[in-house]
């Protein structure tokens, strides 16, 4: 296979654009994505393109796409796949440059969450990902799918809530520099552990808010990459993993096997390890989930994530930086677009030009978790062309 | 004369001393199934824990139970049927008949009174607010000898059917109407009604009636009961049990009343009574209706409310729900409808505070590992304890529950009844169960 590199990148700042629809999002990541090309980008170039959109609020994906877009003449292919849409999107995208059918394609990612009514929104959310006769009607809300599995880790290990409100004090300080993020003010773990419960053990902090967005990269093969920039960032593994669809059948629930999975696929086409990664996009749809991934992604061994929060690992200016755009929790998460901006984030911190930058990061790693626990996807960038 | 094997008394664990109150998530079927598994559970033929007794519900589907009368005023559907359900909760088979009747304490007893061997009849209140809740079922035996515990017989005293509706509700209307002329009521309505039994001896309880009525028509002091509606009747009879006596049944609704004898004390009652908690206060969010798929309700009815998985045909593991490739060996041969126990313990659980519309918050969640080493997990909603109490490692039982309200079709499925923290077993009385041979 040949080598794949992220030659743009783009994103729309993430927040609740109740003036902008998805057909106003789509456009303006990818004009964003086209400016920072250095070479710059002639769109006739683009051969094909892919869209990860979880919901959609318009229509038609993949027409909107093309029409929105200017991209009427090339294939366009939209991937679903729960919260992990925007790593897989990079990383079907990433297998056509490579296999050569095309050299120059367009993955993006988006989601507009805030186009229906709050109250309907659970309920539509809800049928995307639960079994209509057995789980549908327990009220099973998006935190909830979540907590089932931290309130068990939190059980087993000796990690507790003031650890889950580190995360959300760290992610929150972190978006602050950040110009896309949707939360940009710092708060102080007293008022994380004394926010209004949403379900138990998630308080308000700990959950990430509802988004809307959009995010653009450009890929292009190794042959081509010289057309575009001099600083390439490449793709050096790609990994996706799954795992039984319904909680009850989840036998340990304090781990992700998804995760495990996804990472261990990837850091086996990378020829990397844990080890190697410098800053990390990391799920945190919610606090405990980090910690949890931490352990999966082989950051941390099992149980021990507590202390990579608690010393500062992930901190940046830490060892292993987890979540410099302030990460799901305060960037944001409109899940399509959501995996699509980590690997914009990453392209950013790999080119030294991040808002909140990483020193000397050279290897990087973004991750998904979605459906709501059963798929994840993992993405490793470096500047490095290995 | 019939012959009354066994009583069963279910109490929701919501309310006080003075009257309980149907939880959010329970209605006239799931109150009646509680008491008809309770009374089942009398008779020795299922057992609500169902601990290691795994073989219960197809006992109780064996020991001739031909014909449920379910009588209550607050039928969960009036279109769309509640039998298939009633069946499925309480563990009896599918050919079952069941007569789902409008009616109250005496329209109880004339249904026992008259009914066939075999028959199965299970009363239950779920009112409007202001007035108690709970159920309670009595099971006639297939023939006048039989009756693992004894049985006695009742006997229909006298009936008088007449017309005073101080408390109306014609069909449209939401809610009771009431004329509001309690003299009226208790000299005309039910004073003429017991003055026309004619009755040769006193009675020795009176149902339908408050306490001070109740006590001037009897003989001696006669038991409180904890309901007015259809279900006071037979927690009327259950009454007996601890009076260690028979006499004569009164049960009476405003202007009519029915008077049988009962020729002892009834041997084997269960009552399902938990300690009464004061009820929760929940938010109520409105919001669009839930969605239902019917061919999905259609596919999970059996497992779902019967309480069973899907047992392998080729290797025996059991799957919940059912699912057409087996979760260990991979076989697609097929499955079974297998019984599955009714009590575990948290694995794992979470309360939901933010509100959710169309469900009244909070309310907990929990997967619970299923006991005796059967390797089944379900995840279920928490009843009957306060939300955020049930933390992993506490044990409870499994009940039928109406989980929510779907389109306007009540979603029927089971729930955690944690333990409580004193005792062995959620939902026993501290009365405790009695059963043992009468004669």
């Amino acid at each position: 296979m040949r080598r794949v590199a992220v030659v743009g990148a783009g994103m729309t700042a993430f927040g609740e654009h109740f003036g902008l629809g998805i057909k106003d999002l789509v456009p303006m990541a990818v004009s964003e994505m086209a400016t920072h090309v250095d070479k710059g980008l002639d769109r006739a170039d683009i051969q094909a393109a892919w869209f990860g959109e979880l919901t959609t609020t318009d229509g038609f994906p993949t027409g909107i796409l093309a029409d929105t877009c200017g991209l009427l003449d090339i294939p366009v292919t939209r991937v679903e796949n729960a919260c992990a849409t925007g790593n897989d999107a990079v990383r079907n995208a990433m297998f056509a440059v490579a296999s050569g059918a095309f050299d120059v394609v367009l993955v993006v990612g988006a989601d507009k969450v805030r186009e229906s009514s709050a109250r309907a929104t659970f309920w539509e959310w809800a049928g995307l990902t639960r079994d209509m006769a057995w789980d549908y009607p327990l009220g099973l809300v998006a935190p909830a799918n979540f907590a089932l599995h931290v309130a068990r880790y939190l059980h087993e290990s000796p990690a507790t809530r003031e650890h889950l409100a580190m995360v959300a004090v760290k992610n929150h300080r972190h978006a602050v520099p950040n110009p896309k993020a949707q939360l940009r003010y710092e708060i102080t773990v007293e008022q994380a552990l004394n926010a209004p419960v949403v379900v138990e053990p998630f308080r308000l902090f700990d959950c990430t808010p509802q988004s809307d967005g959009a995010a653009a990269l450009l890929l292009v093969g190794e042959d081509v990459v010289d057309r575009y920039t001099d600083r390439p960032v490449w793709v050096r593994g790609v990994g996706l993993g799954l795992d039984r669809v319904m909680h009850q059948h989840k036998r340990d629930m304090t781990t992700f096997p998804p995760t495990v999975k996804a990472a261990r696929a990837a850091y086996a086409m990378a020829g990397l390890g844990p080890a190697d990664i410098d800053v990390a996009e990391v799920h945190d749809c919610f606090t405990g989930v980090e910690l949890i991934s931490y352990e999966d992604l082989g950051f941390a061994e099992r149980f021990g994530a507590y202390k990579l929060i608690e010393d500062g690992t992930t901190t940046v200016g830490g060892s292993k930086p987890v979540n410099p755009s302030g990460g799901l929790k305060a960037k944001g998460h409109p899940p399509g677009a959501t995996g699509v901006a980590q690997c914009v984030e990453l392209f950013e911190q790999l080119r030294g030009e991040a808002a909140n930058q990483v020193d000397g990061a050279r290897t990087a790693l973004a991750h998904n978790i979605g459906g709501p626990t059963a798929v994840s996807a993992v993405t490793i960038l470096s500047s490095d062309r290995g | 004369m019939v012959a009354l094997v066994a009583l069963g008394t279910y109490l929701p664990p919501w309310g006080s001393a003075r009257g309980r109150v149907a939880g959010p998530d329970e209605d006239a079927l799931t109150l009646g199934v509680a008491a008809a598994r309770a009374a089942l559970a009398a008779a020795g033929l299922a057992s609500p824990a169902g601990t290691a007794d795994l073989e219960a519900v197809e006992t109780a589907a064996a020991v001739g139970v031909r014909r449920v009368v379910f009588v209550t005023r607050e039928l969960p559907l009036l279109v769309g049927g509640n039998a298939a359900a009633l069946l499925a909760g309480i563990g009896l088979a599918a050919d079952v008949a069941v007569v789902e009747q409008v009616g109250g304490a005496p329209a109880v007893l004339d249904a026992l009174a008259g009914a066939a061997p075999g028959t199965l009849v299970v009363a239950a209140d779920a009112p409007q607010a202001g007035q108690p809740a709970g159920a309670a079922a009595a099971l006639v035996g297939p023939d006048d000898t039989a009756g693992p515990a004894g049985w006695v017989g009742v006997e229909l005293v006298g009936r008088v059917v007449r017309s005073l509706p101080v408390h109306s509700q014609a069909v449209g209307e939401p809610a009771i109407r009431d004329y509001s002329d309690a003299r009226l009521e208790r000299e005309r309505g039910v004073g003429v009604a017991v003055e026309r039994l004619e009755l040769a001896e006193k009675p020795v309880v009176a149902a339908g009636l408050a306490a001070k009525q109740a006590a001037a028509l009897c003989a001696g002091s006669p038991p409180a009961l904890p309901t007015l509606g259809a279900s006071s009747a037979l927690f009327a009879i259950a009454a007996l049990h601890e009076l260690g006596s028979g006499g004569v049944v009164l049960a009476a609704e405003q202007a009519s009343a029915t008077a049988v004898r009962v020729d002892g004390p009834p041997a084997a009652v269960r009552r399902d009574e938990p300690a009464p908690l004061a009820p929760e206060k929940v938010t109520r969010t409105p919001g669009p209706d839930i969605a239902i798929s019917l061919p999905a309700y259609e596919r999970a009815f059996d497992a779902k409310l019967r309480w069973e998985a899907g047992r392998c045909d080729a290797c025996g593991t059991l799957a919940l729900p059912p699912r057409r490739r087996c979760l260990a060996c991979g076989s697609e041969a097929g499955w079974t409808l297998a019984p599955l126990p009714r009590s575990g313990e948290v694995y794992t659980a979470v309360t939901v505070h933010v509100p959710v519309p169309g469900m009244p918050t909070p309310y907990s969640l929990a997967i619970v590992e299923l006991d005796g080493g059967v390797d089944v997990r379900a995840l279920v909603k928490v009843t009957g304890a306060r939300p955020g109490s049930a933390r992993i490692g506490d044990r409870g039982r499994l009940v039928l529950r109406r989980v929510a309200v779907r389109s306007g079709v009540p979603d029927y499925g089971y729930a955690l009844f944690p333990d409580t923290p004193a005792g062995s077993v959620a939902g026993e009385a501290a009365t405790g169960t009695t059963e043992g041979a009468a004669r």
